[in-house]
């Protein structure tokens, strides 16, 4: 793909919506930040990188306004599941796709580096990274410090687009491997795992950046974590209730979590929180066959009431 | 907060296993409880006039007693309640029978699990809120669901009560399965001639409107407020114009059509008209034989139609009729004969099911009330009844008695003398059920006067031998094998639900039981009613049942709508769903999620979109509560802090 077209199309969709969202140069190399575009003028502070991580998509359903937005295959996603949940109007959309060979994991990036200052960062078209340090340069692979979703990711192509810029991409994963860690971790016994989360679930701050980045949680200020009515939880900070905040969100999530990621990149602590939503999203594909955002038309299984479920058998008589 | 508990002893049925003298010592304990006393038998009038006293005494504003499941209570004492002037949701049950007493027989552990409920109901009870009812209008229509006995007594009880009735059968006429008798036992009087004039009665009544050869597509709604779907099938046939003349039948070329009347024992025309005395007696095409739809091209019965009724392009078409209550008399179904492969069941011609039976004895019948043999139309001289076929067998599916099979056997082995006097019957019995009125004298009649050898023991196989069949198996009675040769072999199948009554039952938000027969309220004191209000059941859809049976619960049902609607306002139930505005962010989970489409999206003043709960169509189920992410939606009276206070209280305590 090249910028000029991306610049070019941005300009097009920008006559056509009030506001197109993309990436820009954040505080650093290694950091993009979304870029709101409500002038032509503003286009030329569009960037393209690996380095643009963010799902965008998360400002759509509170936007009451039309909207271009730029997306990656992951991001696309959101889009088609928030279709199947009626959260936005797919007319005030335009989406322009962006076909995407993986982008990188900050968290991996400066463990990569050995968590020197990253002063520059260039990618080549040959999946190398070129980062310059305080410390000297290095030459990395991309396949290196990708963030685990690029490894098995499926749709490097939004399934979902107006516009696309570049040629699509197909995946060269395995359908199976996508939830291979899953079916590995779950060979642990109940209380090994259960051991991992509280472990796990002990360093959480309930700083809330998991929900708050995650484009499916859309209680906003009325999540359950925080009120008392209903009181599910207290705002104690003790592991019991930080686990309990994390079934809850796991929870609110089944069938409808797009695995984009963005719970486990934003955590400070550096909890693996994606997990516990991939594997409610395995036992809905078993249950169900049912995969979050791929097809509008589909209906989430906790979104009906159906008598009778393929997999459930309690209907049948005799 | 003053808390009010009174532990009942149910006589000995609590206080054998209870000890409640120590619950109420423990239970005084409680913060907020002011009075915790004992009873003998709280629901009885001194039990529930020292509960008003105890209000007045102690102050008391939430009540909580401890005794039976609130299924058979909770409306006395909320009643009791409200008399003393609390608000009646100011009131818990805590269930210390059937969930401790009836249960386990260890005194210390049952005390305890006691004192952990209370304490529980006590914690609820403190978060409960005052709920109020609101009156609606009723609509005093009555839908009845099928148009056998059962069905038919109650469309016409309701209609001779002055209500309108709408009465859905799915074949082509009423008369449900008694129609296919032949005789009724223990009078050997004629079926068909005591059905008749009730069948006609149905068809002439002005109150009632019969949609015959039609289905129930959908309910929606309430009790009081039913908007019903009905699907009239295409007959293919005006029956606006249709006479009923039977020429088409007679001219139809397609003779080899299976016909549901008879049960498949002989063919039938394409275009029929099931029996001669079919209300409504209307000709119907059935699409799988008529030459005109399998082959493109034939017309016969449109050309021959002296009023032109044939429409071969007739569709479906849904009618939408609004009712108050609903009465279900949808039947039963028969074990199919191939589920019976020992037995030859669908293999052999000459084994045939008992209705098949009933068909070859009637003068209506295919064999004009002569039995014939289907193999040879040959007289049978020695005819084999074999009951329990099917029934009573585990390994069929059916642990339960078919009900009337016995009977009927009987009563069909003295008609086989009847007709053929030089005949001899056997009869396979398990046991023989016969606890009717005349019953029993029926089935010694059977023995003694007409001779028919009863053999007490199961049939193991059923195999020709020549032109007869054998039917071995087992005198439980002699300790021996016996084998009779048979030239007529009848099975009394076991009686099964209808097909289709899951679907029906949840289209009526009623229950059904692991054999799809529909669950009545109370098996001894709610026979007819669902935990549904406003729908009733009747006859063989509820469980196996004879026709005295069946006609007693349609005149029952008939008697429990006409009681529902001598009132012009119901009072809806407060404990429904209810969205908290400020909280609901409306995401509408809980509108597709609803199973009664009780929930409706609504915009605020501010162009807000928020879940709103239709109080009356919303039935307490809960289900938008466990869907909604943020809590904003919460059934009265079970809110999640209500329940979370009782969680609390046994984990805690």
């Amino acid at each position: 793909m090249s910028m000029e077209m991306l610049r070019d199309v941005v300009k097009n969709v920008l006559s056509e919506v009030d506001v197109v969202i993309g990436y820009t140069e954040g505080f650093d190399k290694v950091h993009a930040t979304p870029l709101f575009i409500n002038t032509p003028e503003q286009v030329d502070r569009l960037i393209w990188s690996p380095i643009c991580v963010h799902n965008l998509t998360t400002y759509l359903p509170s936007l009451k306004k039309k909207v271009g937005i730029i997306v990656k295959g992951c991001d696309s996603r959101t889009i088609v599941q928030y279709m199947q949940e009626g959260l936005i109007n797919r007319e005030n959309i335009k989406i322009i796709g962006i076909p995407c060979s993986g982008v990188i994991s900050v968290k991996k990036l400066t463990k990569a580096v050995d968590y020197a200052n990253i002063e520059d960062i260039s990618f080549e078209k040959d999946g190398k990274i070129n980062v310059t340090t305080d410390k000297g340069q290095k030459t990395l692979a991309l396949t290196d410090v990708q963030p685990d979703k690029c490894r098995t990711c499926q749709y490097p192509t939004p399934v979902i687009y107006d516009h696309l810029i570049g040629d699509p991409i197909s995946s060269d994963k395995p359908k199976e491997s996508v939830y291979e860690d899953i079916v590995e971790f779950d060979k642990m016994t109940l209380e090994e795992k259960l051991n991992y989360w509280l472990k796990e679930f002990d360093r959480c701050i309930r700083c809330y950046a998991c929900r708050n980045a995650c484009p499916m949680c859309i209680c906003q200020d009325s999540c359950i974590a925080e009120t008392r009515e209903p009181h599910w939880i207290s705002q104690r900070l003790t592991t019991q209730e930080k686990l309990m905040f994390h079934m809850i969100h796991a929870v609110h999530l089944a069938g409808r979590c797009v695995e984009c990621g963005e719970c486990e990149r934003v955590c400070p602590m550096g909890i693996p929180v994606n997990k516990l939503k991939r594997k409610i999203n395995m036992d809905m594909k078993d249950l169900f066959d049912y995969e979050p955002g791929v097809n509008p038309d589909d209906k989430p299984p906790m979104y009906t009431f159906n008598v009778d479920e393929l997999k459930i058998k309690e209907h049948k008589i005799g | 907060m003053r808390v009010g508990v009174f532990i009942c002893h149910c006589g000995n049925n609590i206080a054998g296993t209870v000890d409640v003298k120590a619950v109420a010592d423990e239970i005084r304990k409680i913060p907020g409880v002011a009075h915790a006393t004992t009873y003998m038998y709280t629901c009885s009038e001194p039990g529930q006039d020292e509960i008003k006293q105890a209000i007045k005494q102690y102050n008391l504003n939430r009540i909580v007693v401890a005794a039976c499941s609130p299924r058979m209570h909770e409306l006395t004492f909320r009643r009791t309640i409200e008399k003393a002037g609390l608000n009646k949701y100011y009131f818990e049950m805590a269930n210390i029978r059937e969930h401790i007493s009836w249960v386990g027989e260890n005194k210390e552990a049952n005390t305890k699990k006691a004192i952990d409920v209370i304490t529980m109901a006590v914690a609820k009870v403190m978060q409960d809120k005052p709920l109020f009812s609101s009156s609606f209008k009723i609509n005093k229509r009555v839908l009845v669901i099928g148009g056998g006995v059962a069905g038919m007594q109650a469309a016409l009880d309701c209609g001779d009560g002055g209500l309108e009735v709408v009465l859905v059968e799915k074949s082509p006429s009423v008369g449900g399965m008694m129609s296919r008798l032949d005789k009724t036992f223990p009078t050997i009087d004629c079926s068909i001639c005591i059905l008749g004039p009730k069948m006609v009665d149905v068809a002439q009544h002005d109150k009632i409107k019969l949609y015959a050869y039609s289905e129930i597509e959908d309910i929606k709604g309430y009790v009081g407020n039913y908007q019903i779907k009905i699907r009239k099938k295409a007959t293919y046939v005006d029956w606006t114009k249709c006479t009923g003349c039977g020429a088409c039948m007679e001219k139809c070329p397609s003779r080899n059509a299976y016909d549901y009347f008879n049960f498949g024992v002989a063919p039938t025309k394409a275009i029929n008209i099931p029996f001669p005395q079919a209300i409504p007696k209307k000709a119907k095409i059935d699409p799988n034989y008529c030459r005109q739809f399998t082959k493109g091209k034939c017309g016969v019965c449109a050309k021959i139609c002296p009023t032109k009724a044939i429409n071969y392009e007739m569709q479906d078409e849904i009618v939408t009729e609004e009712v108050g209550a609903i009465i279900v008399a949808s039947g039963y179904s028969l074990l199919d004969l191939e589920r019976l492969p020992e037995y030859g069941g669908g293999r052999y011609p000459d084994v045939i099911s008992g209705i098949q039976y009933e068909r070859l004895l009637n003068a209506s019948g295919p064999t004009a009330g002569h039995i014939l043999r289907p193999s040879d139309n040959t007289e049978p001289k020695t005819v084999v009844f074999v009951a329990c076929a099917g029934s009573r067998d585990k390994s069929i599916g059916v642990p339960y008695c078919s009900n009337f099979c016995c009977m009927y056997i009987a009563k069909q082995a003295i008609l086989t003398k009847d007709h053929i006097p030089d005949s001899q019957s056997y009869v396979f019995y398990m046991d023989i059920r016969s606890p009717g009125k005349g019953y029993d004298e029926f089935t010694r009649r059977a023995q003694e006067d007409y001779g028919v050898k009863y053999i007490r023991g199961r049939v193991s196989r059923i195999y020709p031998k020549g032109k007869k069949m054998v039917v071995r198996g087992a005198d439980t009675l002699l300790g021996t094998q016996v084998e009779v040769e048979a030239d007529l072999v009848v099975l009394g199948t076991a009686v099964l639900s209808n097909p289709d009554a899951a679907r029906l039952a949840e289209k009526l938000h009623i229950s059904y039981d692991t054999f799809g027969f529909y669950v009545e309220s109370h098996p001894k004191l709610r026979p007819v009613e669902t935990n549904t209000s406003g729908v009733f059941l009747a006859g063989a859809c509820q469980g196996p049942k004879d026709i005295p049976a069946s006609v007693g619960q349609g005149s029952a049902a008939a008697s429990k709508v006409l009681a529902l609607f001598s009132k012009d306002m119901l009072e809806s139930d407060p404990a429904v769903a209810k969205v908290n505005i400020n909280k609901c962010v409306g995401c509408l989970k809980c509108v597709r999620t609803c199973p009664f489409q009780a929930i409706k999206e609504n915009q605020l003043r501010d162009g807000r979109i928020v879940a709103d709960v239709i109080e009356t169509v919303c039935a307490g189920c809960g289900v938008c509560t466990s869907t909604c992410p943020c809590g904003a939606i919460q059934l009265q009276h079970f809110t999640d802090n209500q329940i979370l206070a009782e969680v609390n209280a046994l984990c805690q305590g």
